[in-house]
Protein backbone atom coordinates (compact mmCIF):
# COMPACT_ATOMS: atom_id res chain seq x y z
CA UNK A 1 0.00 0.00 0.00
CA UNK A 2 2.38 2.85 -1.36
CA UNK A 3 2.00 6.68 -2.28
CA UNK A 4 3.71 7.15 -5.27
CA UNK A 5 5.52 11.06 -5.84
CA UNK A 6 7.31 11.38 -8.70
CA UNK A 7 9.43 14.35 -9.39
CA UNK A 8 8.94 14.59 -13.45
CA UNK A 9 5.59 13.94 -13.27
CA UNK A 10 3.60 17.35 -14.83
CA UNK A 11 0.67 16.58 -12.30
CA UNK A 12 1.40 18.75 -9.33
CA UNK A 13 1.66 16.84 -5.95
CA UNK A 14 -1.33 17.62 -4.44
CA UNK A 15 -3.01 15.36 -7.29
CA UNK A 16 -0.46 12.86 -7.21
CA UNK A 17 -1.52 12.51 -3.49
CA UNK A 18 -5.43 12.25 -4.81
CA UNK A 19 -4.83 9.73 -7.89
CA UNK A 20 -2.71 7.59 -5.11
CA UNK A 21 -4.81 7.57 -2.55
CA UNK A 22 -7.34 6.40 -5.11
CA UNK A 23 -5.76 3.26 -6.64
CA UNK A 24 -4.64 2.00 -3.00
CA UNK A 25 -8.89 2.86 -2.41
CA UNK A 26 -9.47 1.29 -5.78
CA UNK A 27 -7.66 -1.86 -5.04
CA UNK A 28 -9.31 -2.29 -1.72
CA UNK A 29 -6.42 -2.16 0.49
CA UNK A 30 -7.85 0.68 1.79
CA UNK A 31 -11.47 -0.43 2.45
CA UNK A 32 -14.50 1.25 3.16
CA UNK A 33 -14.35 3.08 6.96
CA UNK A 34 -11.07 3.11 7.45
CA UNK A 35 -8.97 5.88 8.69
CA UNK A 36 -6.90 7.50 6.44
CA UNK A 37 -3.55 9.27 8.04
CA UNK A 38 -4.32 12.46 9.34
CA UNK A 39 -3.84 15.42 7.21
CA UNK A 40 -0.64 17.25 9.36
CA UNK A 41 0.68 13.21 9.94
CA UNK A 42 1.16 12.29 6.26
CA UNK A 43 2.47 15.78 5.62
CA UNK A 44 4.95 15.13 7.48
CA UNK A 45 5.34 11.60 7.06
CA UNK A 46 5.78 12.71 3.12
CA UNK A 47 7.55 15.61 3.59
CA UNK A 48 5.24 17.97 2.28
CA UNK A 49 3.95 21.38 3.07
CA UNK A 50 0.25 20.77 5.21
CA UNK A 51 -1.79 22.48 2.12
CA UNK A 52 -0.85 20.25 -0.68
CA UNK A 53 -2.26 17.29 1.74
CA UNK A 54 -5.04 19.59 2.70
CA UNK A 55 -5.81 20.09 -0.98
CA UNK A 56 -5.85 16.54 -2.00
CA UNK A 57 -8.18 15.57 0.79
CA UNK A 58 -10.67 18.30 -0.03
CA UNK A 59 -10.90 16.87 -3.68
CA UNK A 60 -10.94 13.14 -2.31
CA UNK A 61 -13.88 14.69 0.15
CA UNK A 62 -15.22 16.44 -3.31
CA UNK A 63 -15.40 13.22 -5.07
CA UNK A 64 -17.25 11.27 -2.21
CA UNK A 65 -14.21 8.71 -1.79
CA UNK A 66 -13.58 9.91 1.92
CA UNK A 67 -15.88 11.74 4.50
CA UNK A 68 -14.34 13.94 6.69
CA UNK A 69 -15.76 13.48 10.80
CA UNK A 70 -15.30 15.90 13.05
CA UNK A 71 -12.81 14.44 15.79
CA UNK A 72 -12.56 11.04 14.48
CA UNK A 73 -10.57 12.47 10.93
CA UNK A 74 -10.93 11.22 7.45
CA UNK A 75 -12.08 8.22 6.79
CA UNK A 76 -12.87 6.15 3.39
CA UNK A 77 -16.64 6.60 2.25
CA UNK A 78 -18.82 3.59 1.07
CA UNK A 79 -19.31 3.19 -2.30
CA UNK A 80 -22.49 3.95 -2.30
CA UNK A 81 -22.50 7.15 -0.80
CA UNK A 82 -19.86 7.87 -3.94
CA UNK A 83 -22.22 6.95 -5.90
CA UNK A 84 -22.01 9.38 -9.28
CA UNK A 85 -23.90 10.22 -12.38
CA UNK A 86 -22.88 7.71 -14.97
CA UNK A 87 -22.44 10.07 -17.82
CA UNK A 88 -20.03 11.73 -15.21
CA UNK A 89 -17.82 8.50 -15.26
CA UNK A 90 -18.15 7.46 -18.31
CA UNK A 91 -16.97 10.74 -19.77
CA UNK A 92 -12.91 10.62 -18.88
CA UNK A 93 -13.15 6.88 -20.35
CA UNK A 94 -14.71 8.12 -23.37
CA UNK A 95 -12.27 10.80 -23.54
CA UNK A 96 -9.30 8.29 -23.22
CA UNK A 97 -10.75 5.84 -25.62
CA UNK A 98 -10.86 8.56 -28.18
CA UNK A 99 -7.54 9.36 -27.44
CA UNK A 100 -6.38 5.61 -28.41
CA UNK A 101 -8.20 5.74 -31.38
CA UNK A 102 -6.85 8.48 -32.71
CA UNK A 103 -3.27 7.30 -31.73
CA UNK A 104 -4.37 4.59 -34.57
CA UNK A 105 -4.42 1.49 -31.64
CA UNK A 106 -7.08 -1.14 -33.44
CA UNK A 107 -9.53 -2.39 -31.39
CA UNK A 108 -8.57 -5.55 -30.29
CA UNK A 109 -5.26 -3.03 -28.98
CA UNK A 110 -7.14 -1.06 -26.83
CA UNK A 111 -9.30 -3.80 -25.48
CA UNK A 112 -6.19 -5.43 -23.99
CA UNK A 113 -4.86 -2.04 -22.99
CA UNK A 114 -8.01 -1.43 -21.05
CA UNK A 115 -8.31 -5.11 -19.56
CA UNK A 116 -4.68 -4.68 -18.37
CA UNK A 117 -4.98 -1.28 -16.87
CA UNK A 118 -8.19 -2.26 -15.18
CA UNK A 119 -6.71 -5.41 -13.51
CA UNK A 120 -3.81 -2.93 -12.90
CA UNK A 121 -6.07 -0.84 -10.96
CA UNK A 122 -7.36 -3.60 -9.01
CA UNK A 123 -5.38 -5.45 -8.71
CA UNK A 124 -1.86 -3.66 -8.80
CA UNK A 125 -0.50 -5.64 -10.96
CA UNK B 1 33.88 -2.88 49.95
CA UNK B 2 32.44 1.01 50.51
CA UNK B 3 28.92 1.83 49.10
CA UNK B 4 31.16 4.87 47.16
CA UNK B 5 33.62 2.70 46.26
CA UNK B 6 30.55 0.47 44.47
CA UNK B 7 29.02 3.30 42.87
CA UNK B 8 32.90 4.33 41.16
CA UNK B 9 33.53 0.72 39.55
CA UNK B 10 29.69 0.35 38.60
CA UNK B 11 29.64 3.70 36.89
CA UNK B 12 33.76 2.73 35.38
CA UNK B 13 32.32 -0.80 34.14
CA UNK B 14 28.81 0.45 32.74
CA UNK B 15 29.67 3.59 31.68
CA UNK B 16 33.22 3.23 30.41
CA UNK B 17 32.10 -0.15 28.58
CA UNK B 18 28.99 1.76 26.31
CA UNK B 19 31.50 4.16 25.76
CA UNK B 20 34.44 2.23 24.51
CA UNK B 21 31.78 0.56 22.50
CA UNK B 22 30.11 3.67 21.32
CA UNK B 23 33.38 5.18 20.31
CA UNK B 24 34.56 2.48 18.60
CA UNK B 25 31.47 1.88 16.30
CA UNK B 26 31.91 6.19 15.45
CA UNK B 27 35.11 5.80 14.64
CA UNK B 28 34.65 2.99 12.00
CA UNK B 29 30.94 4.90 10.86
CA UNK B 30 32.02 6.96 8.18
CA UNK B 31 33.79 3.97 6.15
CA UNK B 32 31.18 1.01 6.38
CA UNK B 33 30.09 1.16 2.94
CA UNK B 34 33.75 1.48 1.26
CA UNK B 35 36.29 3.31 0.55
CA UNK B 36 33.84 4.99 -2.13
CA UNK B 37 32.22 6.52 0.41
CA UNK B 38 31.99 9.16 3.42
CA UNK B 39 29.06 8.10 5.41
CA UNK B 40 25.91 8.25 2.93
CA UNK B 41 27.99 10.16 0.59
CA UNK B 42 29.44 8.76 -3.22
CA UNK B 43 32.80 10.19 -2.92
CA UNK B 44 35.75 10.51 -5.69
CA UNK B 45 38.41 7.84 -5.69
CA UNK B 46 41.05 9.91 -4.33
CA UNK B 47 39.16 11.24 -1.61
CA UNK B 48 40.78 9.67 2.07
CA UNK B 49 43.97 11.06 0.35
CA UNK B 50 43.13 14.44 -0.11
CA UNK B 51 40.69 16.95 1.87
CA UNK B 52 38.79 13.79 2.81
CA UNK B 53 41.46 12.74 5.73
CA UNK B 54 40.87 16.64 6.73
CA UNK B 55 37.57 16.06 7.29
CA UNK B 56 37.32 12.61 8.33
CA UNK B 57 39.78 13.92 11.36
CA UNK B 58 37.56 16.47 11.78
CA UNK B 59 34.49 14.44 12.20
CA UNK B 60 37.06 12.39 15.03
CA UNK B 61 37.55 14.88 16.95
CA UNK B 62 34.31 16.41 17.43
CA UNK B 63 33.23 13.06 18.20
CA UNK B 64 35.43 12.52 21.11
CA UNK B 65 34.22 16.04 22.50
CA UNK B 66 31.05 14.55 24.45
CA UNK B 67 33.75 11.69 26.25
CA UNK B 68 36.18 14.65 26.83
CA UNK B 69 33.54 16.19 28.47
CA UNK B 70 32.50 13.80 30.19
CA UNK B 71 35.80 12.89 31.85
CA UNK B 72 36.56 16.24 33.15
CA UNK B 73 32.68 16.51 34.94
CA UNK B 74 33.04 12.69 36.55
CA UNK B 75 36.56 13.43 37.53
CA UNK B 76 35.09 16.98 39.36
CA UNK B 77 32.35 14.46 41.04
CA UNK B 78 34.44 11.83 42.49
CA UNK B 79 37.21 14.48 43.68
CA UNK B 80 34.14 16.53 45.29
CA UNK B 81 32.37 13.33 46.48
CA UNK B 82 28.77 14.45 45.18
CA UNK B 83 28.51 10.69 43.63
CA UNK B 84 25.04 11.18 43.79
CA UNK B 85 25.16 13.68 40.45
CA UNK B 86 26.71 10.69 38.40
CA UNK B 87 22.93 9.79 37.62
CA UNK B 88 22.94 13.14 36.12
CA UNK B 89 26.02 12.97 34.37
CA UNK B 90 25.11 9.64 32.86
CA UNK B 91 21.95 10.87 31.22
CA UNK B 92 23.16 14.28 30.41
CA UNK B 93 25.76 13.03 28.57
CA UNK B 94 23.65 10.22 26.69
CA UNK B 95 21.58 12.74 25.06
CA UNK B 96 24.20 14.59 24.40
CA UNK B 97 25.91 12.27 22.77
CA UNK B 98 23.63 11.66 20.46
CA UNK B 99 23.08 14.97 19.26
CA UNK B 100 26.44 15.65 18.77
CA UNK B 101 26.70 12.54 16.46
CA UNK B 102 23.97 13.87 14.49
CA UNK B 103 25.12 16.98 13.93
CA UNK B 104 28.39 15.98 13.25
CA UNK B 105 27.53 13.46 11.26
CA UNK B 106 25.68 16.23 8.79
CA UNK B 107 28.63 18.61 9.07
CA UNK B 108 30.78 16.12 7.93
CA UNK B 109 28.45 15.44 5.11
CA UNK B 110 28.09 18.54 4.30
CA UNK B 111 32.03 19.42 3.70
CA UNK B 112 32.14 15.74 1.77
CA UNK B 113 29.53 16.80 -0.91
CA UNK B 114 32.31 19.21 -2.35
CA UNK B 115 34.07 15.97 -3.33
CA UNK B 116 30.90 13.94 -4.31
CA UNK B 117 30.84 11.90 -7.07
CA UNK B 118 28.49 14.88 -9.46
CA UNK B 119 25.33 12.02 -10.80
CA UNK B 120 25.21 10.43 -7.22
CA UNK B 121 24.39 13.68 -6.14
CA UNK B 122 21.44 14.30 -8.10
CA UNK B 123 17.98 13.51 -6.41
CA UNK B 124 15.85 10.11 -6.99
CA UNK B 125 13.19 11.58 -9.60
CA UNK B 126 10.10 9.26 -7.63
CA UNK B 127 9.32 8.43 -3.74
CA UNK B 128 7.00 6.18 -2.47
CA UNK B 129 5.23 6.27 1.21
CA UNK B 130 4.31 2.98 2.62
CA UNK B 131 0.64 4.38 3.78
CA UNK B 132 0.22 0.52 5.58
CA UNK B 133 -1.30 1.42 9.42
CA UNK B 134 1.50 0.88 12.63
CA UNK B 135 -0.05 0.01 15.80
CA UNK B 136 2.09 0.53 18.90
CA UNK B 137 0.13 -2.98 20.21
CA UNK B 138 1.76 -4.66 16.85
CA UNK B 139 4.92 -3.91 18.17
CA UNK B 140 4.36 -4.95 21.96
CA UNK B 141 4.52 -8.36 23.89
CA UNK B 142 1.52 -8.66 25.57
CA UNK B 143 3.04 -10.84 27.76
CA UNK B 144 6.07 -8.30 28.94
CA UNK B 145 3.57 -5.60 29.34
CA UNK B 146 1.55 -7.48 31.68
CA UNK B 147 4.39 -8.10 34.23
CA UNK B 148 5.78 -4.55 33.62
CA UNK B 149 2.22 -3.02 34.59
CA UNK B 150 1.73 -5.79 37.57
CA UNK B 151 5.35 -5.11 38.94
CA UNK B 152 4.44 -1.56 38.65
CA UNK B 153 1.06 -1.37 40.37
CA UNK B 154 2.51 -4.06 42.91
CA UNK B 155 5.21 -1.85 43.90
CA UNK B 156 3.22 1.31 44.38
CA UNK B 157 0.51 -0.66 46.52
CA UNK B 158 3.15 -1.79 49.12
CA UNK B 159 4.73 1.82 49.14
CA UNK B 160 1.52 3.37 50.00
CA UNK B 161 0.83 0.99 52.19
CA UNK B 162 4.38 1.54 53.94
CA UNK B 163 3.94 4.93 53.64
CA UNK B 164 0.28 5.42 55.03
CA UNK B 165 1.55 2.73 57.92
CA UNK B 166 3.35 5.56 59.33
CA UNK B 167 3.23 8.97 58.22
CA UNK B 168 4.85 10.46 60.53
CA UNK B 169 8.00 7.93 60.29
CA UNK B 170 8.01 7.38 56.80
CA UNK B 171 9.27 10.67 54.38
CA UNK B 172 7.04 10.82 51.41
CA UNK B 173 10.40 11.71 49.34
CA UNK B 174 11.94 8.94 50.58
CA UNK B 175 9.36 6.70 49.75
CA UNK B 176 8.19 8.13 46.78
CA UNK B 177 10.45 10.24 44.85
CA UNK B 178 12.68 7.41 43.44
CA UNK B 179 9.57 5.58 41.99
CA UNK B 180 7.91 8.31 40.86
CA UNK B 181 10.82 9.19 38.96
CA UNK B 182 10.88 5.78 37.29
CA UNK B 183 7.52 5.66 36.76
CA UNK B 184 8.06 8.94 34.63
CA UNK B 185 10.94 7.35 32.94
CA UNK B 186 8.84 4.78 32.41
CA UNK B 187 6.28 6.50 30.62
CA UNK B 188 8.93 8.48 28.56
CA UNK B 189 9.77 4.86 27.40
CA UNK B 190 6.92 4.60 26.23
CA UNK B 191 7.00 7.66 24.17
CA UNK B 192 10.28 7.25 22.64
CA UNK B 193 8.41 3.94 21.14
CA UNK B 194 5.41 5.38 20.11
CA UNK B 195 7.85 8.11 17.93
CA UNK B 196 9.67 4.88 16.42
CA UNK B 197 6.32 3.60 15.88
CA UNK B 198 5.06 6.25 14.23
CA UNK B 199 8.16 8.07 12.22
CA UNK B 200 7.49 7.10 8.65
CA UNK B 201 9.89 8.45 5.79
CA UNK B 202 9.62 8.53 1.87
CA UNK B 203 12.20 5.92 0.24
CA UNK B 204 13.12 5.76 -3.23
CA UNK B 205 10.79 4.10 -5.43
CA UNK B 206 13.62 2.22 -7.30
CA UNK B 207 14.09 -0.42 -4.60
CA UNK B 208 11.47 0.54 -1.71
CA UNK B 209 11.35 -3.00 -0.78
CA UNK B 210 15.15 -2.78 0.46
CA UNK B 211 14.82 0.15 2.09
CA UNK B 212 11.41 -0.62 3.86
CA UNK B 213 12.90 -4.24 4.82
CA UNK B 214 15.80 -2.60 6.17
CA UNK B 215 13.91 -0.02 7.91
CA UNK B 216 11.01 -2.10 9.25
CA UNK B 217 14.06 -4.39 11.09
CA UNK B 218 16.00 -1.64 12.59
CA UNK B 219 12.41 -0.15 13.86
CA UNK B 220 12.00 -3.72 15.13
CA UNK B 221 15.64 -3.23 16.91
CA UNK B 222 15.03 0.26 18.31
CA UNK B 223 11.60 -1.44 20.12
CA UNK B 224 13.46 -4.01 21.71
CA UNK B 225 15.96 -1.40 23.18
CA UNK B 226 13.78 0.45 24.30
CA UNK B 227 11.88 -2.89 26.06
CA UNK B 228 15.10 -3.56 27.53
CA UNK B 229 15.60 -0.38 29.08
CA UNK B 230 11.99 -0.69 30.24
CA UNK B 231 12.94 -3.76 31.85
CA UNK B 232 15.97 -2.49 33.77
CA UNK B 233 13.50 0.75 34.95
CA UNK B 234 11.22 -2.07 36.39
CA UNK B 235 13.82 -3.72 38.20
CA UNK B 236 15.04 -0.38 39.46
CA UNK B 237 11.59 -0.07 40.82
CA UNK B 238 11.26 -3.58 42.60
CA UNK B 239 14.59 -2.47 44.38
CA UNK B 240 13.00 0.20 46.16
CA UNK B 241 10.17 -1.48 48.33
CA UNK B 242 12.81 -4.70 49.35
CA UNK B 243 15.68 -1.35 50.02
CA UNK B 244 12.67 0.07 52.27
CA UNK B 245 11.99 -3.38 54.38
CA UNK B 246 15.44 -4.68 54.82
CA UNK B 247 17.40 -3.71 57.76
CA UNK B 248 20.16 -1.10 57.39
CA UNK B 249 23.01 -3.38 58.30
CA UNK B 250 21.81 -5.24 55.56
CA UNK B 251 21.36 -2.41 52.54
CA UNK B 252 25.21 -2.47 51.59
CA UNK B 253 25.43 -6.21 50.45
CA UNK B 254 22.02 -6.44 49.17
CA UNK B 255 22.60 -3.67 47.54
CA UNK B 256 25.88 -4.94 45.73
CA UNK B 257 23.90 -8.23 44.91
CA UNK B 258 21.05 -6.52 43.21
CA UNK B 259 23.23 -4.04 41.19
CA UNK B 260 25.77 -6.69 40.52
CA UNK B 261 23.23 -8.66 39.43
CA UNK B 262 21.89 -6.36 37.09
CA UNK B 263 25.33 -5.39 35.92
CA UNK B 264 26.27 -8.99 34.63
CA UNK B 265 22.47 -9.03 33.35
CA UNK B 266 23.17 -5.97 31.51
CA UNK B 267 26.44 -7.25 30.08
CA UNK B 268 25.06 -10.03 28.74
CA UNK B 269 22.21 -8.42 27.13
CA UNK B 270 24.61 -5.36 26.00
CA UNK B 271 26.31 -8.27 24.10
CA UNK B 272 22.95 -9.25 22.22
CA UNK B 273 22.33 -5.72 21.35
CA UNK B 274 25.95 -5.51 19.79
CA UNK B 275 24.85 -8.90 17.40
CA UNK B 276 21.84 -7.55 16.83
CA UNK B 277 23.14 -4.13 16.17
CA UNK B 278 25.40 -5.86 13.06
CA UNK B 279 22.60 -8.02 11.60
CA UNK B 280 20.35 -4.83 11.12
CA UNK B 281 23.50 -2.76 9.76
CA UNK B 282 24.43 -5.60 7.12
CA UNK B 283 20.80 -5.10 6.24
CA UNK B 284 20.94 -1.44 5.98
CA UNK B 285 24.24 -1.59 4.11
CA UNK B 286 22.46 -3.59 1.40
CA UNK B 287 20.52 -0.50 0.51
CA UNK B 288 22.14 2.08 -1.52
CA UNK B 289 21.86 5.79 -0.39
CA UNK B 290 19.93 7.95 -2.22
CA UNK B 291 19.15 11.72 -1.81
CA UNK B 292 15.21 12.81 -1.67
CA UNK B 293 14.17 14.92 -4.14
CA UNK B 294 12.94 18.46 -1.82
CA UNK B 295 8.88 18.13 -1.93
CA UNK B 296 8.25 21.55 0.51
CA UNK B 297 8.45 24.02 -2.55
CA UNK B 298 9.12 27.41 -1.04
CA UNK B 299 8.90 26.56 2.41
CA UNK B 300 11.81 28.83 4.54
CA UNK B 301 14.68 27.02 5.95
CA UNK B 302 15.62 27.31 9.81
CA UNK B 303 18.26 28.80 10.66
CA UNK B 304 18.33 27.22 14.58
CA UNK B 305 18.52 24.24 16.03
CA UNK B 306 14.67 24.26 17.34
CA UNK B 307 11.82 26.27 14.80
CA UNK B 308 8.10 26.54 14.28
CA UNK B 309 6.53 25.79 10.73
CA UNK B 310 3.40 24.68 11.08
CA UNK B 311 3.25 24.64 7.30
CA UNK B 312 5.79 22.35 7.28
CA UNK B 313 4.95 19.78 10.49
CA UNK B 314 7.94 17.44 10.03
CA UNK B 315 8.87 16.39 13.37
CA UNK B 316 12.88 17.48 11.55
CA UNK B 317 13.48 19.68 9.14
CA UNK B 318 16.71 19.99 7.25
CA UNK B 319 18.11 23.72 8.64
CA UNK B 320 20.83 25.83 7.64
CA UNK B 321 23.22 24.73 10.05
CA UNK B 322 22.13 21.20 10.26
CA UNK B 323 18.96 20.03 11.45
CA UNK B 324 15.82 22.09 13.50
CA UNK B 325 13.47 20.37 15.89
CA UNK B 326 9.86 21.53 14.37
CA UNK B 327 7.39 22.95 17.48
CA UNK B 328 4.67 22.63 15.18
CA UNK B 329 5.06 18.81 15.36
CA UNK B 330 2.59 16.89 17.37
CA UNK B 331 5.39 14.96 18.96
CA UNK B 332 7.71 17.69 19.20
CA UNK B 333 4.75 19.05 21.50
CA UNK B 334 4.57 15.97 23.49
CA UNK B 335 8.13 15.56 23.70
CA UNK B 336 8.21 19.37 25.32
CA UNK B 337 5.24 18.82 27.25
CA UNK B 338 7.30 15.64 28.41
CA UNK B 339 9.96 17.65 29.57
CA UNK B 340 8.30 20.32 31.52
CA UNK B 341 6.40 17.71 33.52
CA UNK B 342 10.01 16.56 34.52
CA UNK B 343 11.07 19.71 35.65
CA UNK B 344 7.54 19.72 37.41
CA UNK B 345 7.92 16.87 38.73
CA UNK B 346 11.46 16.99 40.18
CA UNK B 347 10.47 20.62 41.69
CA UNK B 348 7.48 19.20 43.38
CA UNK B 349 9.56 15.94 44.68
CA UNK B 350 12.29 18.69 46.03
CA UNK B 351 9.89 20.87 47.72
CA UNK B 352 8.17 18.04 49.36
CA UNK B 353 11.84 17.36 51.00
CA UNK B 354 11.65 20.74 52.96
Amino acid sequence: MYLTIDTRDARPIYQQVVDGIKEVIARGELKEGTSLPPVRQLAADLGVNLNTIATAYRELQKDGLIVVKHGSGSVVASRTAAERDEGDLLRPLRTALTQLVLAGLPSNKILEIVARELLMVTKGK
Amino acid sequence: MSNDLFIVIAYLVVSGGSRIRGIFRRWQQPGLRGREWFFNVHVLPDFYTGEGRKILRGYRMRMLMPVAIEVIIAAAIFISGHLQNLVWLIAGIAVFIHVNHVFNVDAAERKARAFAVAEAEEPVPSVVLSLKSRRLRDYSNPKLELAIAMVTVGVFAWLLRYYLASTEQHNFRIVFAVPLFLLYAQLGHLFAKQIIVAWRMPVPQADAEEHLTAREERRKFYLRVCDISRLWNVAMLLFWPVLLSISTNNVAFFAGVWFGSLILVSIALSIWQEIRRKQVLALALRTRPAKLPDLLGDTPVPNWPVCYQPSAPMLVLKGARGYSLNLANTLAQMGAAYLAGLGVLMVVLFRTAH
